[in-house]
């Protein structure tokens, strides 16, 4: 008698059940999108490696999205927000102040690339407590008491320390002796500077390698001949070779040649991504390029095989620059500081990323395989990376960890 | 009008527009807007620097980063390096820019025109390298975050903005004060034709040496501002050839010579390129560069003097078209010269004794002796290339004799600048009439007035007298672009006499005018004798110095050839020949 009332309650019941559960199923399947920034010269002489950074975030959202976003958030999706600091200081200050005041729910952000966009740009960040990680490595950045500025790579005077021992274990492992002879030609500009302050202050010396000549020079350079000669008379065993600009560079690499010293039968050896850039091997060739080696904070790496593969076909890029590798993990590293705060809050985010120590997750995207910063903001396992052109591809030679292939060492 | 109304009104305007900059700072919705305000006043502010120097003396600067980027630096090393707060490193930054005008201006101002402009060109390209080889490739404001107000580091950009609004102030200000005072004449008579200017008793080397060291103090104060602004200085974003452009920007696209120029400029450019960036940046990269580059196109090609003059001429086209002065019917036919033959034997005020000059091979002038009595009107004659104006220039200072010696009541000239000989009391016209073309007659006439006068007032006296003495008065405040020929030689004498010369050099003052026009002329000059001043004229219509000389001095071939009444010199057979060559003196 009871039972058609019950089995109508009961099916209202289950009804109105089915419907909150299907209620909260629906909400979690659309949970607010989280939001983080890219910074970087969009526009302007620097537009090129600010592309190149872009390429590498969006694969990132695309493969964290792609993998079921974030899961502590109910598998939120992240959304990339570009934004364009031009050309100047000036530029990036604006487009950074725009940044925080137009879009605060923002919860990290990676740039600037130039390290004096860097400066300006966390300055502002710092006041909207908006945490913000870089492949910037100048010194300045983290020494300022920032709670909130996290540099990824080894700071400018700790890659120029690290350089030379680095070389040296490369030289070593593929010759079987330690180089006791070299040379700096050097630009003057403030990377090729501060890169070489360590080595020319005691740096060599301490290694016991004699300094046989030091030529430094204003770019844009004329004529490289003067400089290149230096090393054709007094042949040092490598060649620290610190350009900053393309036609700088082509013409050292020209003389190097013309005085039959390339093709790496003089190991060189350089600062910065600029030397492992599709545009040079476009404008010097493949044959010029051989051997040389640079000193890079990032590069597409062993263990990131599959990734630079997709990177490859997806972007039509001939390889996995230190702007996009870098770009791709600092979209990782946000998901998983958003995966140990729990929420979609920036300072939770600041405070998951000064707590987290791992080598795990995007760890992998990082030299040294190591996440764990201090109260500055230093990565303080992070390393540098060596590459090396060898048939017309930079290929990381340096550390062993992360080589993709065996350095090349002349042993005359 | 005069000028105590002008600064009033511009004081009107100028707490007018600092209310609406205030009332934008604090309805904004976020910082980024504020500092967007910010920069806006930051550029106007490095626009009126530019303007104090270019825009008022026309001597163009593509070089005024130097000045902003040393007071960056200052700024940024004296905080890095000593702990000194922004609050004292602005005013020090002033300092320096002022120290570094002079020093720039020293060697620079012996180059004119374009040549002045590449020169100064090269200011901030070499600092540039020089910071960068100095090892200051990039420079960050340590922080202090503990004591933000000692150290002007503000979590609130409303801050800034008030702190920028009191910067521009001050230089609106300064740059009103410029406007308004001799210096401005100075500076404008400067732009117009720097000979003239000195022939005129202005100090064309101290006031431009001024002008840089101001305009150098603004452009330092600015850009320490705009490193605190920043944080970061580096040489490329203060001394490189965009910061210098970016100045000259402001001012050609809202005005120059102007104060209010640059800061319409500012107002208008710097929140249009940085919307332009921010809504097509990420879209079409690089696209606001040419939109903003076609902005500044089409400006110059519609309203070469920016938009603040094409705005006033618009405005102002009624009430400026003033009919002119009913000058004609005030005069009437000279009629002839009544002879006055005992004034060449008065006192001596003028003494030129063997005077010559060489241009290399060429004698321009061989041991010219004369004198000229107090009240004298002196014609000089001759045919072309007799040397006339060669003589003018070595009795005014333009060209230093080879020898010999000219005295004025005594007093020696040779050696003194024009300047300097203008001040002793000697007045001179050019061939070419140059008037202000902006400026009302008035201003025109005060140009030349204050080389005798202490202060504004009587400077102001002198010129209304000057202008009653040509007959002008009716017209003092017609603007003198659109002045016909005869009103501009009449106000070019009422110049010169506004500085109350002894004696009065006029320059073919005659030239291009029609008889009746003549006629005019030559009747206010000979009210001028009448009121007792000397003249030394050159002339080429014989007829009118007929009705004007005293006495005759002729001279051929850089020689003197003779001197003498009027009327015997025209009778001269040496003087026919020199004219008209040997046929004409047989058939007299």
């Amino acid at each position: 008698m009871v039972t058609r009332r019950r089995v109508l309650m009961t099916g209202v019941a289950a009804l109105a059940m089915s419907a909150v559960s299907y209620g909260s199923v629906f909400a979690q399947a659309n949970p607010a999108e989280v939001k983080v920034a890219l910074i970087a010269p969009m526009s302007g002489p620097w537009a090129r490696q600010g592309e190149l950074m872009k390429k590498g975030a969006e694969l990132a959202i695309k493969d964290i999205n792609a993998a079921g976003g974030v899961e502590k958030l109910g598998g939120a999706k992240m959304k990339l927000m570009i934004f364009d600091a031009g050309d100047t200081t000036e530029k990036a200050k604006n487009a950074a102040q725009r940044m925080v005041s137009q879009e605060p729910d923002l919860v990290g952000v990676s740039g600037a690339w130039l390290s004096s966009f860097t400066l300006s740009v966390s300055e502002v960040t710092e006041r909207a407590e908006l945490p913000m990680v870089t492949l910037s490595y100048s010194d300045q950045i983290t020494s300022r008491g920032f709670k909130y500025i996290f540099q990824m790579p080894p700071t400018g005077v700790k890659q120029a320390e690290d350089a030379l021992p680095a070389l040296m274990e490369v030289a070593q492992k593929a010759t079987g002796k330690k180089p006791t002879k070299t040379g700096i030609v050097s630009d003057n500009t403030a990377s090729s500077v501060s890169f070489a302050k360590p080595m020319r202050e005691g740096g060599l010396k301490a290694m016991g390698i004699d300094l046989l000549f030091d030529e430094t020079f204003t770019p844009p350079l004329a004529d490289a001949t003067a400089l290149i000669q230096q090393a054709r008379s007094k042949r040092p065993e490598f060649l620290i070779m610190l350009g900053t600009s393309v036609p700088d560079d082509k013409l050292m690499l020209e003389k190097v040649n013309e005085f039959n010293l390339g093709g790496g039968r003089m190991p060189i050896i350089s600062s910065g991504a600029h030397i492992g850039a599709p545009e040079l091997l476009k404008n010097i060739g493949p044959d010029l390029l051989e051997g040389v080696m640079s000193v890079v904070g990032n590069w597409g790496a062993k263990g990131q095989e599959e990734i630079i593969q997709r990177f490859k076909t997806e972007t039509g890029e001939p390889w996995m620059t230190q702007d996009s590798i870098s770009a791709y993990g600092d979209m990782w590293l946000f998901k998983q500081a958003l995966e140990d705060a729990g929420k979609a809050d920036k300072k939770a985010v600041g405070e998951a990323l000064r707590k987290m120590d791992t080598t795990e997750g995007p760890a992998k995207y990082y030299p040294g395989g190591h996440i764990k910063f201090d109260e500055a903001g230093h990565n303080v396992n992070a390393k540098l990376i060596i590459v090396q052109w060898q048939g017309g591809e930079p290929k990381p030679i340096y550390p062993p960890e992360s080589a993709l292939a065996e350095p090349v060492w002349p042993t005359n | 009008m005069g000028r105590g109304t002008s600064f009033k009104r511009s004081a009107g305007i100028l707490a007018a527009l600092s209310a609406v900059y205030l009332l934008l700072v604090f309805i904004v919705p976020d910082q980024y807007y504020q500092l967007m305000l910010t920069l806006v006043a930051i550029w106007a502010v490095m626009g009126i620097s530019w303007n104090v120097l270019s825009g008022y003396s026309g001597l163009v600067s593509f070089g005024h980063a130097a000045f902003f980027g040393l007071g960056a630096y200052t700024v940024a090393l004296s905080l890095l390096h000593f702990g000194l707060t922004p609050w004292i490193g602005i005013p020090l930054a002033g300092v320096v820019g002022a120290i570094a005008g002079v020093l720039v201006g020293l060697p620079t101002f012996r180059l004119r025109g374009h040549y002045f402009a590449l020169a100064m060109l090269a200011y901030p390209l070499a600092l540039l390298y020089v910071f960068e080889w100095l090892g200051y490739q990039e420079v960050a404001l340590p922080m202090h975050r503990e004591n933000p107000a000692a150290f002007m580091q503000f979590s609130d950009g409303r801050i800034y903005s008030v702190i920028a609004l009191v910067l521009l102030i001050v230089a609106i200000l300064i740059s009103r004060w410029i406007e308004t005072t001799r210096f401005g004449m100075a500076l404008l008579a400067i732009k117009q034709n720097e000979l003239a200017a000195e022939a005129a008793g202005i100090e064309t080397r101290k006031w431009k040496l001024k002008a840089i060291a101001i305009s150098g103090a603004i452009a330092g104060a600015i850009g320490g501002f705009y490193a605190v602004i920043l944080i970061v200085v580096t040489p490329a974003s203060v001394f490189s050839m965009l910061t210098s452009a970016q100045a000259l920007i402001m001012a050609l696209f809202g005005g120059i010579g102007t104060v209010w120029g640059p800061v319409i400029g500012a107002a208008i450019l710097i929140p249009l390129s940085e919307t332009l960036h921010a809504e097509l940046g990420n879209v079409l990269p690089g696209i606001q560069g040419v939109v903003f580059g076609v902005a500044i196109v089409l400006v110059i090609l519609l309203a070469p003097e920016g938009i603040f003059w094409k705005v006033r001429d618009l405005l102002g086209r009624d009430d400026k078209d003033q009919k002119p002065g009913d000058v004609e019917t005030v005069f009437s036919d000279p009629g002839e010269l009544i002879e006055r033959p005992e004034i060449m034997s008065g006192r001596t005020i003028l003494e030129v004794r063997d005077l010559s000059k060489n241009f290399g091979g060429l004698k321009a002038l061989q041991n010219v002796s004369f004198k000229v009595p107090e009240g004298a009107v002196v014609g000089i004659i001759g045919p072309n290339g007799a040397g006339k104006t060669t003589l003018f220039n070595l009795l005014n200072g333009f060209v230093t004799p080879s020898t010999g010696e000219v005295t004025l009541e005594g007093q020696n000239l040779i050696g003194l600048q024009p300047s300097g000989v203008c001040k002793l009391g000697v007045g001179r016209t050019f061939q070419v009439a140059r008037p202000f073309a902006r400026l009302s007659v008035l201003d025109n006439v005060l140009v030349g007035a204050y080389v005798r006068a202490d202060d504004d007032e009587t400077a102001f006296r002198h010129a209304r007298e000057a202008l009653a003495l040509v007959g002008m008065e009716a017209d003092a405040d017609r603007p003198a672009g659109g002045l016909p020929s005869k009103e501009q030689r009449l106000m070019e004498l009422a110049r010169a006499l506004a500085g109350k010369p002894k004696i009065l050099f006029l320059d073919e003052i005659l030239a291009g005018l029609g008889s009746s026009e003549i006629n005019d002329v030559i009747v206010v000059l000979r009210k001028l004798t009448e009121s007792g001043i000397t003249i030394l004229i050159i002339e080429h219509t014989m007829q009118a110095m007929l009705r004007l000389a005293d006495h005759f001095i002729v001279l051929d071939h850089g020689a003197l050839l003779g001197e003498g009444k009027p009327r015997d010199m025209m009778r001269d057979p040496k003087v026919i020949e020199a004219y008209l060559g040997k046929r004409w003196r047989e058939r007299a």
